[in-house]
């Protein structure tokens, strides 16, 4: 059904579909491209423009961001041609300055050779580069705890007015996918603390183990519309106990051995 | 607003009050109630009687600075600057010799009677502000009997691909900014299979000097629901959405009642005309961030996301509201459907230059001594809009420069007085047609400062989503105010001009696309000022606070004393006969004192360094 698609990418003939992103058919065909803000979990979001490439379609040649840019015809790709060198080391050095104290980054930036010291450091920079990784997998979750707040220069992540928020089911998956460190978790085995709260870990009924965050077992069961509290679950039999992941499955499958039930697999 | 005449025939005379925003900051509003008064109270004795009079409030006629303005037709007499105690002497003057005190008054001084005779009208060319100004935008009416809506009943007898066939014939581009060829954008839409499909007019007119569109939204609000409807029936959507900033309080009142009037007169809603046909207009309120105006932006917002563009690499003529195909039209290029619908494509193409087609509105602002709202034809030059309609530079200045297209345009330097104005022309100088705002400079504006203060106005604007855009745009800022504080530093003017080619191939939206314009721009054509402030630390315009304090030529100052009552601290002294002098050590560079001075005695002169640091 799909369209296949020969593109050459840095004079390398590579085949794709036809609306492919193009970061992914280079990374197939083994060509590196940069990245930060992309993340396979999360989709496009398109705000870092570490991955951008020149695309030369019919003539007209375009400067484009690989992690969402479809490849819908016969193209051929510059992924470090001058140009694209010269533009990428710029953004490097605006985030080198932007997120002065971040490791990752004054490292791709001094590998690209960005370096411009005319450039003034933010006020306060920290490590952010203001990806909206972070953002993006909270939104995802559906918790929406976190977001990038105002516009233009003075954008910034945070909860909202800078308190700790009942949103916050402390998951930790934006600390996860930062690609910088920025945001700040501390864990122990009895709790995570981020965003300016501390929350307790739940242990596995069965294997004794922390494994999710109250808070976040709460949000999880109002999800399947099972009462929100761990022992109202209990008791009322709908959710026998707290489970973490690896015996939740393992007490799945025996209870479909019990039942016996049979699957139906299609030819 | 409007009142429907007793008598069976059109009253014989009607006296139009202009009620646009700037004319009801005028106080149009007293204006109106006052000639209403005067004419009841001259009654039976006057020479024209009360019902042969009637008194209609329109829209913006484009010249608010000398409104509130009256005009009496069928005498064409227009009268400016109407203050309410003028009523009576109006009414007193109908049908005899007009009242010489509110005349306007040209270049030579003589009075103007006719509105085609005065020299800021008499150039221009009105199609998308056709009906604006004499017709009560209250009164659907009026909108009928200045031929309104049979371009709707036109198309409703025509299949869609005729009606885009007519719009590509027409050459109209939209007028939004980007130039994009509006038929065109229709078919791609129209051949896309989806649906629901939708329209969207887009009246966030975030560009802080232009208000074309507020204009055209407050003074002919079915114009643009016609012309939206027309778009509708061309790509086939049953919905629309205006999309209206929040502070335009006239613009969304008189648009929801436009959506009122028409659907109750069968020119909207389930059975349009009796065609089966249908569509449903609603109104969105933008928060009027400058980046809601940008079309994917816009409709994040409309569906109720934040307003934060995404990459084009998917047109929304395929993918657009709710991931469905949708057409998104400025409102100015909505006024002009109509108008190409009635009349045909070919005879809008007879207007305009070979690849900019018909008129365009402008937004004449700054020092020249005539400012308001234009409508030329496409190609009209520079020398046209400022020194024939705009009457020259105020004060006889010197022309400088003219800032096009809003804050990410670009200024045009005097040399290039003569370019034809249209889409190609204004790109190919790094300018641009933008919102098609037009503010113009003269020798005391500095360059460096102007493109500081858009690209300051730019990075506040800005969505601050992507790197190059915000951080380029905060970077591009602190160098700009560096070099105009005195401490720009040797290679500044290469390093702005790498930042700028990286943010614009490489932001995501046209924002970051277009906002190195105004720094890119300046350098092209005015280095030299950029390097005075960055080598010699001098401001050659005399703005530039940091680097100037002003002094008084003796050899040329009159004693008239207007710059110390000019000076708001006061530190200028003199007196009759003696030479006036400034205190240049407590001096703020402000200007107030050089634009007060009419014989050019204020001079701008270098300040002595103090190491200011970084
Ligand atoms: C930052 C930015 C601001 C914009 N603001 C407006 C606006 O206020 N009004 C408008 O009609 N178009 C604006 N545009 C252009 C729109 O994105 C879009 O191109 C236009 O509305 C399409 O209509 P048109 O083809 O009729 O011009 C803006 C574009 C950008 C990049
Ligand atoms: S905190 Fe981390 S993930 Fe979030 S925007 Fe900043 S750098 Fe990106
Ligand atoms: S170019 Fe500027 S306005 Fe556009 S998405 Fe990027 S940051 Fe936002
Ligand atoms: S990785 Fe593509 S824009 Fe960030
Ligand atoms: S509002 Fe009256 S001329 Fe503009």
């Amino acid at each position: 059904m799909s369209q296949q698609l020969t593109i050459t990418i840095d004079g390398k003939q590579c085949t794709c579909e036809k609306g492919e992103y193009l970061l992914d058919v280079a990374k197939r065909n083994g060509i590196f491209i940069p990245t930060l803000c992309h993340h396979e979990g999360l989709g496009g979001i398109g705000s870092c423009r570490v991955c951008i490439c020149e695309v030369v379609a019919r003539g007209r040649s375009q400067v484009v961001t690989s992690c969402i840019y479809p490849v819908e015809g016969e193209i051929e790709v510059f992924t470090k041609n001058e140009r694209i060198k010269e533009q990428r080391a710029i953004i490097l050095a605006l985030l080198h300055h932007l997120a002065p104290a971040s490791e990752t980054i004054s490292q791709m930036a001094a590998f690209m050779g960005a370096d411009l010291p005319r450039l003034a450091d933010k006020e306060g920079g920290e490590k952010c580069i203001l990806c909206g990784r972070c953002t993006t997998a909270c939104e995802q979750i559906g918790t929406g705890a976190i977001a990038k707040c105002g516009r233009g220069v003075t954008k910034e992540i945070a909860t909202p007015y800078h308190q700790p928020t009942a949103e916050c089911i402390g998951c930790a998956a934006c600390a996860n996918v930062c690609p910088t460190g920025e945001i700040t978790c501390e864990q122990t085995d009895e709790s995570v603390t981020i965003w300016g709260k501390t929350f307790e870990y739940l242990r596995c009924s069965c294997c004794g183990e922390p494994f999710a965050t109250r808070e976040q077992y709460e949000f999880a069961a109002s999800k399947r519309h099972l009462p929100a509290d761990p022992d109202t679950a209990a008791a009322t039999g709908q959710d026998p106990e707290p489970l973490c992941e690896a015996c939740e499955k393992r007490a799945t499958a025996q209870r479909l051995a019990k039942n016996s039930i049979q699957f139906v697999v299609e030819p | 607003m409007s009142k429907a005449n007793a008598s069976q025939s059109a009253p014989a005379r009607q006296l139009l009050i202009c009620c646009g925003t700037g004319c009801l900051a005028n106080k149009a509003a007293a204006v109106a109630e006052a000639l209403e008064a005067a004419i009841q109270a001259a009654g039976a004795n006057a020479v024209v009687q009360p019902d042969a009079l009637q008194l209609k409030r329109t829209g913006c006629n484009g010249f608010c600075e000398n409104g509130p303005i009256v005009k009496i037709h069928p005498d064409d007499v227009s009268y400016y600057k109407v203050k309410p105690e003028h009523a009576e002497a109006i009414i007193a003057s109908i049908g005899g010799e007009p009242y010489q005190a509110l005349l306007y008054r040209g270049d030579d001084k003589q009075p103007v009677t006719r509105q085609q005779d005065n020299p800021f009208y008499a150039p221009q060319h009105k199609v998308a502000l056709r009906n604006i100004g004499q017709i009560d935008p209250l009164a659907i009416e009026d909108y009928l009997t200045s031929g309104g809506y049979q371009a709707l009943r036109k198309a409703l007898a025509m299949p869609p691909a005729r009606i885009i066939e007519e719009v590509i014939a027409s050459g109209l581009r939209g007028r939004g900014g980007a130039g994009f060829p509006t038929g065109i954008k229709w078919q791609t839409c129209a051949g896309y299979q989806p649906t629901p499909k939708y329209v969207v007019c887009n009246g966030d007119e975030g560009d802080p000097g232009a208000f074309m569109d507020r204009s055209i939204l407050e003074g002919d609000p079915h114009s643009v629901v016609e012309g939206l409807t027309i778009a509708a029936l061309a790509i086939g959507a049953e919905r629309g959405f205006f999309y209206i900033r929040d502070e335009y309080g006239l613009a969304l009142h008189n648009v929801q009642a436009a959506i009122q009037a028409a659907t109750a007169a069968g020119y909207l809603g389930d059975d349009i005309l009796g065609s089966g046909r249908k569509l449903h207009l609603e109104i969105v309120r933008g928060g009027g961030a400058f980046v809601c105006g940008e079309s994917t932006a816009l409709m994040a917002s409309i569906e109720g996301k934040v307003g934060e563009p995404r990459a084009k690499y998917v047109r929304s003529a395929e993918r657009g509201l709710w991931d469905m195909p949708t057409v998104l039209n400025n409102v100015e290029t909505l006024a002009n459907i109509p108008y190409i619908i009635a009349n045909g494509g070919a005879a809008y193409a007879k207007l305009g230059t070979e690849g900019s087609k018909g008129t365009k509105v402008f937004s004449l602002v700054g020092k020249v001594n005539r400012t308001g709202l234009v409508e030329v034809e496409m190609g009209a030059t520079l020398r046209h809009l400022i020194y024939d309609i705009g009457g020259g530079i105020k004060r006889n200045r010197p022309f400088k420069a003219v800032q096009t297209g809003g804050p990410s345009g670009g200024c045009i330097p005097a040399e290039m007085l003569d370019l034809a104005v249209d889409f190609d022309s204004l790109t190919a100088k790094g300018a641009m047609m933008g919102s098609g705002g037009m503010i113009v400079m003269d020798d005391h504006d500095c360059m460096v400062e102007v493109a500081r203060y858009y690209v300051n106005f730019l990075s506040e604007e800005s969505c601050g989503k992507c790197t190059p855009c915000r951080e380029g745009l905060r970077q591009m800022l602190r160098i700009l105010t560096d070099i105009t504080e005195g401490r720009g530093q040797q290679g500044d003017i290469e390093l702005l001009e790498r930042l700028a080619n990286t943010i614009k191939d490489a932001s995501l939206c046209a924002l970051g696309k277009s906002a190195p314009n105004p720094v890119l721009s300046t350098i092209k054509h005015f280095r030299a000022e950029y390097e005075a402030h960055i080598n010699e630390h001098s401001c050659p315009a005399g703005v530039c606070s940091a680097l100037c304090v002003y002094t008084i030529a003796a050899e040329s100052c009159t004693s008239c004393s207007a710059c110390k009552r000019a000076c708001p601290l006061g530190i200028i002294s003199g007196e009759k006969g003696v030479p006036y002098s400034i205190d240049s050590e407590r001096c703020i560079a402000c200007g107030s004192c050089r634009d007060a001075c009419r014989f050019d005695a204020v001079r701008p002169i270098k300040k002595e360094r103090q190491v200011v640091a970084s």
